[in-house]
């Protein structure tokens, strides 16, 4: 059974007309003004690294790959971007994935931005998070902001997912909205609906959200985000958390999430995720209590605690523990940073259990760039009949001009995977632009 | 109905509540397409120029201060909008992590930033199993309906 036809093609076909319209708006003169700002960034990885396979031959692989993206923004002088973001690979060697070639476009679309911000629309491909959704879609988005403070948004098309097993059905077709009240610096409310047709587990996937973010005090926050599953007819998420942000150096947060099995994974399109096919049961649920500390005691040195108690109705997994404690020191005017983190997770089950240990640095000097991250863990019960992991990332690089960087990473692993195994990875940056401000 | 029909019905009514509300778009200035100033290197903290809480419809710059706490919880703001998001990052940013079918993890792509929050570092096929069956719901966010590419050399 395929994919339905008629709004799967409709996305597809807008891509063409968007990005010729943009090429088109960007080439328009415009009194003395530049047509548009253009930004192009390019990521060029060349990874090589060895893989045995069963029998002890080995795999030499060698995957070269191409992530691009492009930000041209005031087309023609209006208020109108196009922006693009996709990547492609060729193996140079043995066979990474199912072939030697593969690729995806990540975005593509014009987008309409309201001179002071408060409208705005999308036409393509593009990542939309609003509400309930965070999706990929293949299709339109428009927001509103009235002086009221009460808007509205809508999106609709054809979501862009995958699955992982070949030959079955993504969603068909997908559309919502949010409404919601800001008021500046005070708080802003809003409720959301998504509907997506689709396969999921014979039903549709619809779900209404609600989201909250309201500051009691200067420095006193709430934030909310639910979401409920009416095609289970229950509550699929919830996460609650109180902010303390007294000042720019101390930022607390605590709070409890929750989340139904069968309620949040009746969308999933990944059998690991569902039942009868899933290896978890689906009638669990997960409650959480979770805090979180970032506190820069003094100028450039932060210390970060993070615990969370993780309780399940279900005895198999049952309660776990993660109790997480580190420290960064940022140095060289804020270019480099030394870290160290320790987590300890602690269980009912012994399977369950494990301690990592993290150290890394960075130093920057001149146009040179040199890191070093080294990861161990220690795991209670042996996996694949080992106890610990450990990984070690040295990378070197070097700013040739300000828009063009290249560095070299090599990787060391030890690990229930891997019983020794090397990986190299060479990296080319460039970023160019015809803008001026900032944008990362 | 066909299926294409719920989709043409809802965007074209918000198409016409656009063009009716457009009169009555806020002219309050709210946060600009793109940060007017070049941003430094390594984790940029907006208080270090701003001061509390900006015109039009902002929360406050130490909200939205890249510590942990909000890092952690990037996404429940991120669902209230992109624009701010926007105004700092480039679009593509999101899709670092947040891709569809992407084959090569983040900390790998970013092997040279350390410094950088990024999800499974180190030999994550083992460590899954665990962090897996703890809080499954974690993993469900990004690989429930998309970026499972990698999951199909297990799980079949």
């Amino acid at each position: 059974m395929g994919r339905p036809a008629t709004v799967a093609a409709f996305g597809k076909r807008l891509l063409p007309p968007i990005v010729s319209i943009s090429l088109l708006l960007s080439l328009l003169p415009v009194g003395a003004a530049r047509a548009a700002d253009v930004s192009v960034s390019s990521r060029t990885y060349l990874q090589y690294y060895e893989r045995e396979l069963a029998g002890g031959t080995k795999n030499r692989l060698a995957p070269l790959s191409e992530y691009l993206s492009g930000d041209a923004v005031n087309l023609g002088g209006s208020p109108i971007a196009f922006h693009f973001y996709g990547w492609g690979r060729v193996d140079l060697s043995d066979p990474t994935g199912s072939g030697k070639e593969s690729g995806d476009l990540g975005s593509a679309y014009l987008e309409y931005l309201h001179p002071q911000g408060n409208a705005q629309v999308k036409l393509g491909r593009f990542f939309l998070t609003e509400g309930a959704a965070m999706e990929t879609l293949d299709g339109g988005f428009v927001k509103v902001t009235t002086p009221l403070g009460i808007g509205i948004s809508g999106y609709g098309g054809s979501p862009v997912e995958q699955s992982i097993l070949d030959n079955t059905d993504t969603g068909g077709s997908l559309y919502g909205g949010r409404v919601f009240f800001n008021r500046s610096g005070l708080t802003e409310i809003g409720v959301s609906y998504l509907k997506e047709k689709g396969p999921f587990q014979g039903k549709d996937r619809e779900l209404y959200g609600g989201d909250l973010w309201l500051r009691i005090a200067p420095p006193v926050e709430i934030t909310a985000q639910a979401t409920y599953n009416q095609a289970t007819k229950g509550m699929a998420s919830q996460r609650y958390a109180l902010r303390i942000i007294p000042g720019s150096r101390f930022d607390f947060s605590a709070g409890y999430e929750a989340y139904s099995y069968r309620d949040l994974f009746q969308t999933a399109l990944h059998p690991i995720f569902v039942t009868p096919s899933a290896a978890i049961d689906n009638t669990d649920k997960v409650r959480t209590i979770f805090g979180v500390l970032d506190w820069e005691v003094v100028s450039g040195l932060t210390f970060e605690l993070a615990g969370k108690n993780i309780r399940h109705d279900r005895a198999n997994p049952g309660t776990a523990n993660r109790g997480e404690a580190g420290v960064r020191y940022t140095f060289n005017d804020k270019k480099d940073v030394f870290g160290l983190s320790a987590a300890v997770v602690t269980a009912d089950r012994d399977e369950n259990e494990y301690q990592e240990y993290r150290g890394f640095v960075t130093f920057s000097p001149s146009k040179f760039r040199l890191t070093l991250d080294a990861l161990t863990q220690q795991y209670k019960q042996a996996i694949d009949g080992r106890k610990n992991a450990h990984q070690i990332v040295a990378s070197a690089g070097y700013k040739v001009l300000a828009y063009l960087s290249f560095s070299g990473d090599l990787t060391y692993t030890q690990s229930p995977t891997f019983q020794k195994d090397y990986a190299g990875l060479f990296r080319a940056s460039l970023d160019l632009g015809t803008s001026t401000g900032g944008q990362k | 109905m066909t299926r294409r029909a719920p989709f043409t019905a809802v965007f074209g009514g918000v198409l016409i509540a656009l063009l009716v509300g457009c009169s009555a778009v806020s002219q309050t200035p709210s946060v600009p397409p793109k940060h007017p100033e070049e941003l430094p290197a390594g984790r940029v903290d907006c208080l270090e120029c701003h001061k509390d809480v900006s015109t039009g419809a902002l929360k406050p710059y130490a909200t939205v201060r890249h510590s942990r706490v909000f890092i952690d919880s990037h996404g429940t703001y991120a669902r209230q909008g992109q624009n701010l998001c926007a105004s700092c990052h480039v679009p593509s940013f999101c899709q670092t992590c947040h891709a569809r079918k992407d084959e090569i993890k983040p900390n790998v792509k970013m092997g040279d930033r350390p410094d950088r929050m990024a999800p499974h570092r180190g030999d994550y096929i083992a460590t899954h199993r665990i962090d897996g069956r703890i809080d499954p719901g974690s993993c469900f966010r990004c690989h429930g309906n998309k970026n499972d590419a990698i999951c199909r050399r297990c799980h079949k």
